[in-house]
């Protein structure tokens, strides 16, 4: 049978792991390593690299290098237009559309960027079940995770990204939920905990109730654009102020570098350089003070929303990268009065819960249930441009909510409706997740129609709609024209692409190294027909008519180097080849005799 | 092994669906214990391979479970639900903030000249602090007013229950339906006192 993983999307790194004998497993590669760096470099000639490759490509070849895509997903161009400055490729798309990544010539969705770096991790999963010797190694299932202060939009996003890259997405779990699943296998912990999850790109705060094997989320909170990133930010102002603020791509990807080392160095030490200057503690935490204290808020407000004191959580449980900085430990543990857990790899906890979620889906165990909640309030656009709230936030999911929509006209058979997802009260402070139509309502007076509305939220947090006209009883059409994602015809094409591209991308990897074959042995006929001795060559060892033949063979291959076909350069070459064997055996013949002869083989 | 989710029956409602009577006081432990035995039954994640009609049905099945919980965790919706289920329907909010609770029209009253003495110091450039203490004496009588509806709303609770367990005939359930929707009327209007000063301390 196909196999079933679990999935770490993660900003900065992504992760693969599966259940084996009961127990979860991280995949790594040969040399141990789990973490695949969420980084796709995308050149010109349609070769992708993920991971470490691209990761070393991004001080090469910054311009056609991704990283941090997570931060896009769901996102439209007006979103992130504000940090495209320091960020080596192109923030593009059309302005009240969703956000693309312009690489050198191409662009792409954020779904799929993410698509390639689900695709590595595929193959990392099918490489290391090959090596297993298990009989069918397709990875083709899996559960995604996000963080839990995802909207809609990004999760729909995510669940487009595993489709593009040939999953069947399982489910779509949150992060700190997850990492609870993990913490909990020993059924050590039983009452409340808190987890705290700060990663490269996000921040998140679970209140759970685990009881029974019931991992029951009562809050959920957070920010889905505050992480290590934003650190890194500020890290690279401080240098960028030092050095000048001009500096072309490769230099800023360069200092980038540097200041994450900084950072990591300071999670163990006092002090460190950075830009060839003492950087102490102490001054790293006084500038990440603001950014660490913007996560204390939502802990307090999810907290307050489970209706708990801290004093109440038992356990407190760190998960992310950046929680590895001493400050975010200790403020953490100051805020919930106990020191917190770390036992686990706080970076591959994550795809651990992942994993063992895939594993009770595919099996059905019953030891244990995720009961999450959706992290925001959905709503509807009504009269005066005010949301009215039909499910509210910290809602267990799955929930439905119905709301009733009358016509305003005579023999009106459309209604337009506008769903947000947010807290506030008006539409415009809020995230607008799609515009619906209602269609097919029969014909009748003013107000007289009465159309329900059910709203239900999954258990991947993902909103569908249907709708039914009450007094006829008929199920209406809703078209669905998602703000800021892709449509269901749109992912279709991007996962027919990949397959095309797949081998478009193979074939013109393939043409490249023909031109390349072509290319050295033009050069090489070339130099040996300007050597100075070619012309006694010629007189004394070429047959009558070969230095013709040779000729023309050049000129054929000339001709057909430029194009695309690949089977008409490879048999040039080879003509070319064969009319050149015994020029070059001359050739090699008379520079052998120079060299015994005592002269040096660079001057035949 | 997954066990097929029936469909959720067409009479349900929210006490019947976690197997408990239509009483007001409810014990909060025995709730989330029923709500966790039923989502071991009925969630999704235990569908995944199941037919696709079974997989609708698990679906409808937990929605209706999480709602029901939600409802009836919270004891004033769990009370708005069961004057819905009774025939006894509060009206909307915004209906019910217009007509001013007869228990309160004395409150409401000096409340209001209260508020405007409070606006004309602010006009005249009072204090803060003195505003301030003004608003906190003015909102005393609600906080007793709301105290008292509170005690008041708890023994009707109990007397709805005892009525339950005696199986009382519709005629005397009637009296202690009508009473609990006035309670809630009042509630909401006692609530939008309290927002009122809230807004007023904050401006």
């Amino acid at each position: 049978m196909s196999k079933v993983v679990g999935i770490d999307l993660g900003t900065t790194n992504s992760l693969v792991a599966f259940v084996k004998d009961g127990a979860p497993v991280v995949i790594r590669d040969r040399s141990g390593d789990g973490l695949v760096p969420s980084v796709v470099n995308a050149g010109e000639d349609g070769t992708v690299y993920v991971g470490r490759e691209a990761q070393r490509r991004l001080l090469t070849d910054p311009s056609h290098t991704v990283y941090s895509v997570k931060r896009f997903m769901g996102k439209g161009l007006d979103d992130v237009k504000g940090e495209a400055s320091l960020l080596p490729f192109r923030v593009a798309g059309d302005a009240g559309g969703i956000v693309k990544i312009g690489l050198g010539s191409r662009e792409f969705t954020p779904p799929e960027i993410s698509a390639f770096i689900l695709r590595e991790l595929k193959h990392r999963a099918e490489a290391f079940f090959a090596a297993q010797g298990e009989v069918d190694n397709e990875v083709d299932r899996a559960v995604i995770t996000v963080p839990a202060y995802f909207n809609d939009a990004q999760r729909t996003a995510t669940r487009d990204a595993g489709k593009i890259a040939g999953l069947d997405v399982m489910r779509i779990i949150n992060e700190p939920t997850a990492a609870s699943l993990a913490y909990g296998l020993d059924k050590r912990h039983t009452g409340l905990i808190a987890v705290y999850d700060l990663g490269g790109g996000t921040f998140d705060i679970s209140i759970l109730r685990v009881e029974d094997g019931v991992f029951q989320v009562l809050s959920t909170g957070g920010d889905t654009h505050l992480g290590g990133d934003d650190i890194d930010l500020l890290l690279m102002h401080k240098v960028l102020a030092e050095t000048g603020w001009s500096q072309s791509a490769e230099k800023v990807q360069e200092i980038r570098k540097a200041v994450i080392q900084a950072k990591w160095d300071l999670s163990d030490r006092e002090e460190t350089t950075l830009n060839g200057k003492r950087f102490t503690r102490a001054e790293f935490e006084a500038m990440i003070r603001p950014i660490v204290d913007r996560t204390l808020e939502p802990c307090r407000q999810a907290l307050k929303d489970a209706g708990l004191e801290a004093a109440q959580i038992d356990e407190v449980v760190l998960v992310g990268g950046s929680t590895r900085i001493p400050m975010v430990r200790r403020l953490v543990g100051e805020l919930f009065g106990k020191t917190p857990h770390s036992e686990l790899n706080p970076d591959e906890v994550v795809a651990l819960g992942a994993a063992v979620q895939a594993d009770i889906l595919v099996t059905g165990n019953r030891d244990m249930l995720l009961l999450d909640v959706t992290p925001l309030s959905l709503g509807i656009e009504t009269m005066g441009g005010v949301m009215s709230k039909i499910i509210m936030r910290n809602s267990t999911i799955p929930a439905t909510g119905s709301e009733m929509f009358t016509t305003a006209a005579d023999n009106q058979t459309a209604v337009d409706i506008h769903v947000l997802q947010g807290e506030r009260e008006l539409i415009a402070d809020n995230r607008s997740l799609a515009r619906f139509r209602l269609r097919g309502i029969p014909p009748m007076p003013a107000g007289l129609a009465r159309v329900q509305v059910q709203f239900q939220i999954d258990a991947n947090g993902i909103l569908s709609v249907t709708a039914r006209e009450l007094r006829t009883d008929i199920e209406q059409t809703i078209e669905v024209k998602p703000s800021y994602g892709l449509t269901d015809d749109e992912v279709e094409r991007m996962l027919l692409d990949s397959f095309e591209h797949a081998e478009a991308d193979f074939a013109a990897r393939l043409l490249i190294e023909e031109r390349n074959e072509a290319e050295s042995v033009i050069q090489a006929t070339e130099k040996t027909m300007r050597a100075p001795e070619f012309a006694d060559i010629a007189a004394k060892d070429l047959a009558a008519g070969e230095q013709q033949r040779i000729e023309a063979a050049l000129a054929d291959l000339k001709a057909v180097l430029g194009g695309d076909d690949r089977e008409a350069i490879h048999e040039k070459t080879h003509a070319l080849n064969d009319a050149t064997k015994h020029l070059a055996e001359v050739a090699m013949n008379r520079s052998v005799q120079a060299a015994l002869a005592g002269r040096n083989v660079k001057d035949v | 092994m997954t066990s097929p989710a029936p469909a959720i029956p067409r009479n349900a409602d929210y006490f019947s669906f976690l197997g408990l009577p239509r009483k007001l006081m409810i014990s909060g432990d025995d709730l989330e214990q029923r709500f966790r035995g039923l989502s071991r039954q009925y969630h999704p994640d235990y569908f995944y391979n199941a037919p696709p009609a079974e997989r609708r049905m698990s679906l409808e099945r937990s929605s209706y479970l999480n709602d029901a919980y939600r409802t009836l965790k919270n004891p004033i919706a769990r009370l708005e639900y069961l004057l819905q289920l009774e025939g006894f329907a509060a009206k909307s909010p915004e209906e019910a903030s217009k007509q001013v609770p007869p228990d309160l029209l004395e409150e409401v009253f000096s409340l209001n000249e209260e508020l405007d003495e409070i606006r004309d110091m602010r006009a005249g450039g009072a204090e803060p602090a003195q505003i301030a203490a003004r608003l906190e004496q003015a909102r005393g009588p609600i906080d007793a007013k709301r105290a008292a509806h509170e005690s008041q709303l708890e023994q009707l609770f109990a007397r709805w229950d005892a009525l339950l367990d005696r199986d009382a005939p519709p005629a005397e359930r009637t009296p202690v339906l009508e009473a609990l929707r006035a309670r809630v009327l009042e509630r909401n209007y006692i609530s939008n006192l309290l927002a009122g000063i809230e807004k007023e301390m904050s401006a």
